[in-house]
């Protein structure tokens, strides 16, 4: 009884403290890094429910992300829709879209599902670099200006500084930890758990499988292509490559490969690490760091090659991290964490 | 009609390479039931390679593949002793997930060493072209090609139907615990077919340099390209590959002539999902129950 009380209480001072950050803190690199975090944190949170729970492994989660983004820049840019308007025809754009892959893709299992939700996120990648009139193309589409969010007549923010998107993160972050927990707490999670551990012992215990894969992509798609608007607006700029991407469906997946599939925390634990980490080799901060320290003389060639090289490498590094965790914490770090603690305790017994 | 037969033609000839890149890629997932998504990075690895080999010791692309052939497979051997070997009875996503990783590892680790500028190999005959008659004319770099990957077709026919360490092999794809209680050293099995399927990508990679543009995140392209072929073909069978290959080029070469190439992937990937949704098993897959 206790122990919920100190994690009911840890969780609201986390959350009061969250609240309270812009208050005190003015440096726009630091919101910058706390809006990148959450936007890591709501993307792996919501893959995490159809890949996590319902073991449905999807490779193109950059379709709904893509989906997202592009409806809302696309009316916004050419039509003058506010963004908060956009989102909800995002939202419905990525449903469609979602209901179409799923008829399509969920009729296949394991590698092939895998490789037809790659093919999916290609084909939305390639007309969206086609469809030139809809998309501007190749050469994306760039918002100069986001209009203030007005009720009424009354301003309630202007977007002039990083203050407001702060909020929206962190509200897509709690919005993601909320219904991942309702998830995991629901009939629906549990219906979700059964398919993932035996898809044909599921049916034979009479769930619908069709149906309830169905409701866990759309669920995971909505969550998904909200980021996605979120990163339109926050970035002002989506091309085919940075939002349709195959890296950006690898990427999404990794947060969660990294934390630990199917589990609350594991989305924000390998958030935690992926952003400050990547953050740190695309600033240059670790070839900095390497200087001060003695390590590297800035002038050498090796010190010029760092500097000009390293920060192209932060993919280089999920990689590294990827190959480390499939072979050495195959459950993530969630589940390395959980079998030491296990192990501790069956010590100590 | 002119035109029909010119991208006929043109389709063959490049189906050619990617009946290669195929038949790799289905050789690996025949013998391991592992489907590696880090293919197209071992081609891109091929190409670089042929780059440098050219640039450095100036030889010629299509003698090099002498060269990239026995490198590459040591490569691949390499990365099956390392790395795959560990995941065989792992779960699939987490064997796709580890081929994703060492796929990224490479072609950033290529881009961290030449940058991402495109690199371009030009020979004398980069740009030349043979007269067929009739109207139609065939490039030489694309017809050179395919004529070294027919004979390198055939020659891994022979080796997989007539050699023993070929017959092991086709042993261990057909099932993996009857040939390992039949003898077969299953291990050295795997790590002869990874190799076999790295260099074949290596190989195709090399023989393509000549005509296509080289930089490190080339190879996404054609490890999606590489998927399409085999489960065309299905997945495993190297007759499929063969003929997936030579129809994925084809069609693209149609697409682009009577469509428009900037959707002629779009085709390809919609062929793809058709045939995943109609046909799993593939063109000349047995269907498993």
């Amino acid at each position: 009884m206790n122990k919920t009380i100190l994690k009911s209480a840890s969780i609201l001072l986390l959350l009061v403290g969250l609240l309270i950050i812009p208050r005190f803190v003015e440096s726009p690199y630091a919101l910058h890094m706390m809006i990148l975090l959450f936007m890591s944190v709501a993307q792996g949170q919501s893959w995490n429910i159809l890949g996590g729970y319902a073991g449905q492994h999807s490779v193109g989660h950059a379709a709904y992300f893509g989906v997202g983004a592009y409806t809302t820049m696309m009316l916004m840019h050419s039509k003058g829709i506010v963004p908060w308007v956009g989102v909800w025809a995002g939202m419905a754009a990525v449903i469609v879209v979602a209901l179409i892959i799923g008829s399509i893709c969920f009729r296949l299992r394991g590698p092939y599902f895998v490789l037809a939700s790659i093919a999916v996120a290609e084909i939305m990648r390639l007309s969206a670099i086609n469809l030139t009139p809809l998309t501007n193309g190749a050469e994306g589409i760039l918002a100069t200006e986001i209009p203030a969010f007005k009720i009424g007549a009354t301003v309630v923010t202007d977007f002039v500084t990083k203050v407001p998107f702060y909020y929206i993160g962190l509200f897509l972050v709690l919005l993601t930890l909320g219904v991942t927990y309702w998830v995991q707490h629901s009939k629906l999670g549990y219906f979700f758990q059964a398919i993932r551990e035996d898809q044909d012992a599921a049916h034979s215990l009479g769930i619908n499988i069709a149906l309830y894969k169905n409701i866990g992509l759309v669920i995971s798609a909505v969550l998904t292509s909200l980021a996605g608007s979120f990163y339109g607006i926050y970035v002002g700029f989506v091309d085919p490559p940075t939002v349709l991407g195959l890296d950006v469906s690898v990427q999404i997946m990794l947060i969660c490969i990294i934390g630990g599939m199917g589990t609350i925390w594991g989305p924000v634990l390998g958030s935690l690490i992926l952003v400050p980490l990547s953050e740190a080799l695309r600033s240059n901060m670790i070839t900095d760091l390497l200087v001060k320290i003695g390590m590297v003389n800035a002038e050498s060639k090796i010190g010029i090659f760092l500097k000009e090289n390293l920060s192209h490498a932060h993919v280089l590094l999920y990689g590294i991290l990827v190959v480390l965790v499939i072979l050495f914490m195959p459950d993530g770090l969630m589940g390395f964490v959980k079998k030491l603690a296990a192990r501790r305790k069956r010590e100590a017994v | 009609m002119a035109v029909f037969l010119q991208s006929l033609i043109s389709g063959i000839l490049i189906g050619g390479v990617y009946a290669l890149i195929g038949i790799g890629l289905t050789l690996i997932f025949g013998v391991m039931r592992v489907i590696n998504f880090a293919h197209g990075d071992i081609l891109m690895v091929g190409m670089y390679l042929t780059y440098m080999i050219f640039t450095l010791l100036g030889i010629d692309p299509f003698v090099s593949v002498l060269i990239t052939f026995p490198l590459m497979f040591l490569f691949g051997g390499f990365l099956q002793k390392v790395f795959i070997n560990r995941v065989l009875d792992a779960l699939a996503q987490n064997q796709i997930l580890l081929t994703i990783g060492l796929g990224l590892i490479m072609s950033n680790t290529v881009m961290l060493i030449f940058t991402s500028d495109y690199k371009i190999l030009s020979t004398s005959y980069s740009s030349a072209t043979i007269k067929v008659g009739g109207g139609v004319s065939v490039s030489t770099p694309l017809l050179i090609s395919f004529l070294i990957t027919a004979a390198i077709t055939a020659a891994l026919y022979w080796f997989l139907l007539k050699t023993d360490t070929g017959q092991a092999i086709r042993a261990t794809a057909q099932d993996r615990d009857a040939a390992q209680l039949m003898g077969i050293n299953v291990k050295r099995m795997s790590i002869i077919a990874f190799g076999l399927g790295s260099a074949l990508a290596g190989t195709a990679g090399a023989l393509i340099s000549p005509t296509y543009y080289i930089f490190p995140q080339v190879g996404s392209v054609f490890t999606l390209k590489a998927f399409v072929i085999t489960v065309l073909g299905g997945m495993g069978s190297v007759v499929g590959a063969t003929l997936g290959g030579v129809l994925i080029g084809i069609t693209e070469s149609m697409s682009a002539v009577y469509i428009s190439s900037g959707w002629k992937d779009v085709v390809v990937f919609v062929l793809f999902l058709l045939v995943l949704l109609f046909k799993p098993s593939g063109l000349m897959g047995k269907s498993r129950t």
